[in-house]
């Protein structure tokens, strides 16, 4: 029997933004800048699946999201979501998705967690009857019993990211845009909310999910779409995009390494590059990506400890996706490594 | 694609009547939870009218070296026709300012608590989750004009039930009923401008200096303690079409025996209900340019 191919539920075709953004230099006075967030981006995200998209900070992937949940205008080409038009059919878009951007924000602190659900619920108009259902379903699905009944000024960091979240189920949308929806979450709550997010995917939503947490793609995304300075640098399943690099090991280095050290590797034949994370107390976290190894161990060692560097430890790594992201980009994807990695591209050539 | 065959989830379809209603009503009742969870604001919001009308009261005494100096004098400069012939009092003098300074509050206060409102939702991120929702901005807005329009009519009712006792007036002397409609005629043009504010703000992302600039030329403009006839021509012709100003003087001219600066009672009257619905239809398109215009930019969530 042929089983149909799911169809797009979000298509996006050639999406570009431009910002314009005023540049304040001592003496140089205001000059204007246009900054090109998003370059042509194509992309469909297919009806039931866990889309991830990943990228460091100011890559692209928030003005995407603003722009298919309507929030922005494009500069110029256009999407779909659920079948409507971005800007023809706004309001049919906004009533078709369920949207966790901002974190913890977005909530009436004056307001109890219940209050803020009801009232969010109103603006997608769902009907009274239905509202109070579903956000007792919510209260039970999301153990929200404890605390609902207080302002959200009282809430714990992670109890206003619970809370945000219910919000972006109260209309029990088919579409979920969630924007790095763990990240001020202790490890049970986030683990549990990942488990949550996997259960509402069984039951037919379609997830747009975003994270800087490379385990977090791994477990939930069933495609994953990397970007980076505005473009779609990769694209395909975990196992996929890991694929592509499965010529390619990884040994990772951790220690104290003095700056020239990331350039006297690259010169090395055999190694293909380099990324660095920067660690506390001047430690510094080297992945090196090679072709072979076993065989270029050696000329590793000789490269790093022939510049004065303290080796603490050295072992090979599984490809990851984070291993990807750095083999296209020759940076990681952590957000206080991106000024160190940048340097490193630039020496580089990239 | 899938398009519109999928179609789970609330909202999708166009709304009823009764869910634009609900819009409405959640973010009234949304808006007046809020405030009644900050202690004491209504009943101090309500104090501020008294003081301000007590100011000009207690340096007209002063200046002219007694009540009814004073209002004979602010009366015969300012030009100021009864309408029975006999000469102003004292009372009339401290109505006059305590109506001026009251509407100045409903006024001040329906502006500034959409600029306020505009600003602190896009500082808490509540404006972008706004945004998000398919309820159309219309409704949003005329929930929160409603809640504004409440608040406001509750101070001006307090502040004017306190005031009559402290400066022994009697509003109910002269047709309260009347100056009351007046005042509610005149909402709809305050909602207009207040839009005309909301988008200035969402745009320069900033309420504080604008309304502190704003409070004073608006009380200067809307003739707070002076009818605007003392202006010179131009600065007089520019502060008569202002609709709070043409609020207050209907609303003087109601209550006290005097004539309105603007004529025959069928011509305030006419005014008023071009500015109701001229000055919210220009509020609310000049409101719909500018979120344009930011959505093309960086949007209503950047603060």
């Amino acid at each position: 029997m042929n089983v149909p191919m799911p169809e797009p539920i979000i298509k996006v075709e050639g999406l570009t933004k431009t910002f314009l953004s005023r540049e304040r230099k001592k003496g140089a006075g205001r000059k204007k800048k246009e900054v090109q967030a998003l370059k042509a981006v194509n992309l469909e995200v297919l009806d039931g699946e866990v889309f991830g998209l990943l990228g460091p900070n100011g890559a692209g992937k928030t003005t995407l999201i603003k722009i298919l949940t309507t929030l922005l205008l494009p500069t110029g080409g256009t999407a779909w979501v659920n079948g409507y038009n971005i800007t023809k059919g706004e309001n049919e878009v906004r009533a078709s998705i369920g949207c966790m951007l901002m974190g913890d924000r977005g909530l009436y602190w004056k307001l109890t967690g219940r209050e803020n659900l009801d009232y969010f619920g109103a603006l997608y108009h769902v009907p009274k009857a239905d509202r109070a259902k579903r956000i007792e379903y919510l209260i039970d699905l999301l153990k929200l019993g404890d605390f609902v009944d207080r302002t959200v000024e009282t809430y714990s960091s992670g109890q206003r990211m619970i809370v945000a979240f219910a919000k972006s189920l109260v209309n029990d949308a088919p579409i979920m845009f969630l924007d790095e929806p763990t990240v001020t979450m202790d490890v049970p709550t986030a683990r549990e909310l990942r488990r949550i997010v996997k259960a509402l995917n069984d039951e037919g939503k379609t997830i747009l999910y975003t994270t800087h947490l490379m385990h977090e793609a791994e477990e939930l995304c069933d495609r994953v779409a990397i970007i980076d300075h505005g473009e779609i640098i990769a694209l395909g399943t975990p196992q996929e995009l890991k694929d592509s690099l499965s010529h390619e090991d990884v040994v990772s280095l951790e220690g104290i390494f003095p700056e020239a050290t990331v350039s006297r590797l690259r010169a090395v034949p055999g190694i293909l590059d380099v990324a660095v994370t920067a660690g506390d107390g001047g430690r510094t976290k080297l992945d090196v990506m090679v072709e072979n190894s076993r065989a270029m161990l050696p000329r590793i060692i000789e490269a790093v400890t022939g510049n004065g560097a303290t080796v603490e430890e050295i072992r090979p790594k599984e490809v990851t996706l984070e291993d990807v992201f750095v083999a296209r980009t020759g940076r990681t994807l952590a957000v206080d490594t991106r000024v160190v990695g940048e340097k490193a591209v630039r020496g580089r050539g990239g | 694609m899938a398009a519109e065959t999928i179609s789970r989830g609330f909202g999708l379809g166009r709304p009823s009547g009764r869910a634009s209603f609900g819009v409405i009503w959640s973010v009234f009742k949304a808006r007046v939870k809020i405030i009644t969870r900050y202690k004491g604001a209504i009943l101090l919001e309500s104090l501020i009218p008294i003081i301000f009308a007590g100011l000009p009261i207690l340096l007209g005494t002063a200046v002219a070296g007694g009540e009814q100096n004073a209002a004979t004098n602010f009366f015969t400069y300012t030009h100021t026709q009864t309408t029975t012939g006999q000469p102003l009092t004292a009372a009339d003098f401290r109505l006059y300012m305590l109506m001026g300074s009251n509407t100045f509050m409903v006024v001040s206060l329906m502006l500034w608590l959409i600029g306020y409102w505009v600003r602190r939702e896009q500082e808490t991120g509540t404006l972008e989750a706004l945004y998000l929702a398919p309820a159309k901005r219309f409704y949003v807005l005329a929930g929160v004009t409603s809640y504004t329009l409440v608040r406001s009519l509750m101070a001006f009712l307090v502040a004017t039930v306190l005031g009559s006792l402290l400066f022994n007036v009697n509003p109910l002397n002269g047709p309260f009923g009347a100056a009351l409609l007046y005042l509610l005629l005149g909402i709809p043009a305050l909602w207009g401008i207040s839009f005309f504010f909301g988008a200035i703000v969402m745009r320069i992302k900033e309420a504080n200096s604008v309304i502190q600039l704003l409070q004073w030329v608006l009380a200067s403009a809307m003739g707070v303690y002076f009818p605007v006839t003392v202006f010179p021509a131009l600065l007089q012709w520019t502060a008569m079409v202002f609709p709070p100003t043409l609020m207050t003087d209907a609303i003087r001219s109601t209550l006290l025996p005097i004539h309105s600066i603007y004529g025959e009672w069928y011509v305030v009257l006419g005014l008023m209900l071009t500015a109701a619905w001229l000055v919210p239809f220009l509020g609310y398109r000049f409101f719909g340019l500018i979120e344009r215009r930011v959505r093309r930019d960086q949007g209503v969530g950047q603060f």
